[in-house]
């Protein structure tokens, strides 16, 4: 069926796009407990919490960057769906 | 009966051939690419099995082969992203066929690259110490982060653009459309999704600059931030940058000359762009040459005895084959060729090419190597001899770059359609109304 | 707080080469092949730098045995990438080896070579293994070593010291390597006990540390007379 195909298809675009989220999440809380763990040792904090202010914002801008291309997309889509006949 | 998917009477045929059309060559070089892989693949577990004792490397020595590929593979990496970016950025036309390779070599070998140091490690198997008690104060870790942030940058960059050619792909059908319609996220080519591609494209392309140089320097860092004679320099970070963009554009014209050859793109990759690119890669080669030259007349003026020792060992020691030879390839050839126009032809530029990689692995080669044959303490010069198992490993990291691309060729294609056909529809206009502005006279208006 | 440092006087060692010998029984030290040993793959942690000076007839010859420095401002642990060395509040630089991955960062950002690799899984020979020091770990295959100023030496002394609720007395607490000497070069103790030997000896005219103009601040102190 292709509408099946379709929601298929359109399940696993959420899920990829979830799991890039994640992968995200997951290196921000990395960064994160590699901070904690610095301040616990008194390991040159000021160094990793310096770090983690560029690369943290990095990460988080490339996802919204993803983010905003993925429902700038969907949206249009949407509409065709509406407007067109199959 | 599968359904003959019609391309050739597209205005575009040659770029859409590849994908639909495979030849016996592409089945033969897949399969010897492979063999490659799986040889180096028993290398490397060989090497898991006995330890790292398997290398050439040992007291003195302790970093070889694998800290050198990883650099150098790094390196090409800026190849991709950084040209794609600053021609997009520059607004260049001539950029169009070639931003889609560029990219496909930063994300494959940024792979490559980001996997040796764990081809390096005495205990792989402990990788994950990183993430359970890692230090960021640690140089190594700074390049964790950046390469990562490179790497998604540059997929993100890549795929980003890609998605209009997937959505083609996708309509002409017959061929896995449900991998086209999965990773085309319903692109139909409204004004809206365009408006919303291009300004993503617009904030990555900024964005993608900082990081790549970030992530040459950062590798830099890691010999720069010890105290061995020879490394402690401050200069490393920018020329470890140049010579990361020289080696990179020398890829990516030897990639282009040879995808021009075997896929009939002669059309697409036309003189003009194997000009433009060998004269940037003419000026790189002078510039690497302004970096290398202003560290050895610091060291050799300054004479600090331990620095001395490592500059005597490249100049006249046994490293000067490897030094000389890297002038010789990196500066002498390329200019020579390149400069003179008689000599600046595909053939000659393939030439300048391939004599720049290599040289420019004699360069990882003599970073590496001398100062730690040299230690500070008086010990015997040491002596390396890459063993089969670090070649073994070195020949399968080239042979997965060779084999990504071919592959990458296999399911899209190589050079961006769209961006063509934008050339074509608005890229004239655009830029004669560009020249206008430049002009003195009224704002608008061609008359 | 203690701060463990050693004294080596060039005037008394002979290079004998005791030292090493013992180190490498106290700590259960790799013995490597004889082809592994050609390729410049032997474990010393205490090692004997010969520097040879001079021309041909008039060539003199000198040796110091050099052991890890444990270095107050150590290059090796700022590039740990996990904290696999580290410096702990005794001025004692550590090793840990099970967390440590191998990557030799440390090896080569030491400027002394002080650290050592196992390039294979460690071997010993059948006589060796038989009076291993049940106080030493063994360590594994793809981690790194040094000298570790006998650590475990200070643990044992420590719990004596601490069971009769009395200080550490002054060598007490001898790595193998000063108790083996037998010319009596390699002294060791407390620099921050001013009554201690170390310290004294420290503070002798004839003191200095190697390559001190790297800012690594190392806490081995050779005497030797100024020619």
């Amino acid at each position: 069926m292709n509408s099946m195909q379709n929601k298929i298809i359109a399940m696993a675009q959420l899920v990829s796009f979830l799991a890039m989220w994640i992968f995200v999440i997951g290196i921000i809380i990395w960064i994160i407990n590699l901070i904690s763990i610095s301040v616990e040792l008194q390991d040159a904090p000021g160094v990793s919490l310096g770090i983690s202010l560029v690369a943290i914002p990095v990460f988080i801008t490339l996802a919204c960057i993803l983010t905003y291309a993925y429902f700038g997309f969907k949206k249009n889509t949407s509409n065709l769906k509406n407007h067109s006949e199959d | 009966m599968p359904k003959k998917i019609q391309y050739e009477n597209e205005l575009d045929a040659p770029l859409f051939r590849p994908i639909y059309e495979t030849g016996k060559g592409f089945y033969i070089t897949v399969g010897i690419l492979m063999l490659i892989i799986l040889w180096a693949l028993i290398m490397y577990i060989t090497q898991i099995w006995f330890g790292l004792g398997v290398t050439g490397m040992n007291q003195t020595i302790t970093w070889g082969f694998y800290i050198i590929n990883f650099v150098f593979f790094i390196g090409i990496s800026h190849a991709g992203t950084l040209i794609s970016a600053i021609l997009r950025l520059s607004r260049a036309e001539w950029r169009r066929p070639i931003t889609r390779m560029a990219e496909v070599i930063t994300a494959i070998v940024l792979a490559i690259g980001g996997l040796h140091p764990i081809l390096d490690l005495g205990r792989p198997d402990r990788v994950l110490n990183i993430f359970t008690s890692g230090r960021l104060q640690s140089p190594l870790l700074w390049d964790v982060t950046s390469i990562t942030a490179y790497f998604t940058a540059s997929t993100v960059y890549l795929y980003l653009p890609m998605i209009p050619d997937i959505a083609k792909l996708r309509d002409k059908g017959g061929k896995l459309t449900w991998f086209y319609s999965f990773l085309s996220w319903g692109w139909q080519g409204t004004e809206h999704q365009k408006k919303v591609l291009n300004r993503a494209i617009s904030i990555l392309m900024i964005m993608v600059i900082p990081i790549a140089i970030s992530v040459h320097t950062v590798i830099s860092y890691i010999f720069s931030m010890t105290l061995q004679p020879g490394w402690h320099s401050t200069i490393f970070g920018p020329y470890f940058v140049v010579g990361a963009i020289f080696s990179g554009i020398a890829v990516l014209l030897i990639l282009m000359i040879v995808s021009r050859k075997v896929f009939h793109l002669e059309d697409y990759l036309k003189k003009i762009h194997f000009q433009y690119l060998s004269t940037l890669l003419l000026i790189m080669a002078l510039l690497w040459f302004y970096f290398t030259f202003s560290e050895f007349l610091t060291g050799i003026f300054g004479s600090e005895p331990h620095e001395m020792e490592i500059i005597h060992y490249k100049f006249t020691g046994p490293y000067a084959l490897f030094f000389w030879g890297m002038l010789l390839l990196n500066f002498i050839i390329p200019v020579i060729i390149l400069s003179i126009k008689r000599f600046k032809t595909i053939t000659g530029i393939l030439i300048a090419s391939i004599a720049v990689v290599i040289g420019m692995w004699l360069e990882r080669l003599n970073i590496v190597v001398p100062s730690l044959a040299n230690p500070r303490m008086e010990l015997p010069i040491g002596i390396y001899i890459p063993s089969l198992v670090e070649w073994s490993l070195f020949l399968g990291g080239i042979a997965v770059f060779i084999l990504g691309f071919v592959l990458f060729s296999k399911f899209f294609p190589l050079i961006s359609i769209w961006e063509i056909e934008e050339g074509r529809e608005e890229g004239i206009k655009e830029v004669e109304e560009r020249v206008h502005s430049y002009l003195p006279g009224k704002e608008t208006g061609s008359k | 707080m203690p701060k463990w440092a050693m004294v080596i006087d060039l005037d008394k060692c002979t290079g004998c080469g005791d030292c090493i010998a013992a180190c490498k029984l106290e700590n259960n030290i790799a013995i490597v092949s004889p082809e592994e040993a050609n390729d410049g793959r032997v474990m010393f942690w205490m090692d004997m730098i010969t520097i040879y000076e001079g021309e041909y007839p008039n060539i003199r010859v000198k040796r110091f045995p050099k052991p890890c420095f444990h270095c107050d401002n150590p290059p090796c642990t700022k590039v740990c990438p996990v904290n696999a060395t580290y410096k702990n509040e005794e001025g004692l630089i550590g090793q840990i080896y099970h967390r440590c991955i191998g990557c030799r960062y440390c090896m080569v950002a030491c400027p002394y070579t002080a650290k050592v690799f196992n390039w294979l899984e460690p071997e010993w020979p059948d006589e060796f293994k038989n009076c291993f020091n049940p106080d030493v770990s063994l360590r594994m295959m793809g981690v790194v070593e040094k000298c570790s100023f006998c650590a475990h030496r200070l643990l044992k002394v420590k719990e004596d010291a601490d069971s009769d609720e009395r200080e550490i007395l002054d060598n007490e607490y001898l790595p193998a390597c000063s108790e083996s000497c037998p010319a009596n070069a390699i002294d060791f103790g407390d620099l921050e006990n001013k009554e201690s030997r170390v310290y004294n000896l420290s503070r002798s005219s004839r003191a200095y540390r190697e390559m001190e103009d790297l800012g690594t601040e190392p806490k081995v102190i050779y005497l030797q007379k100024r020619e």
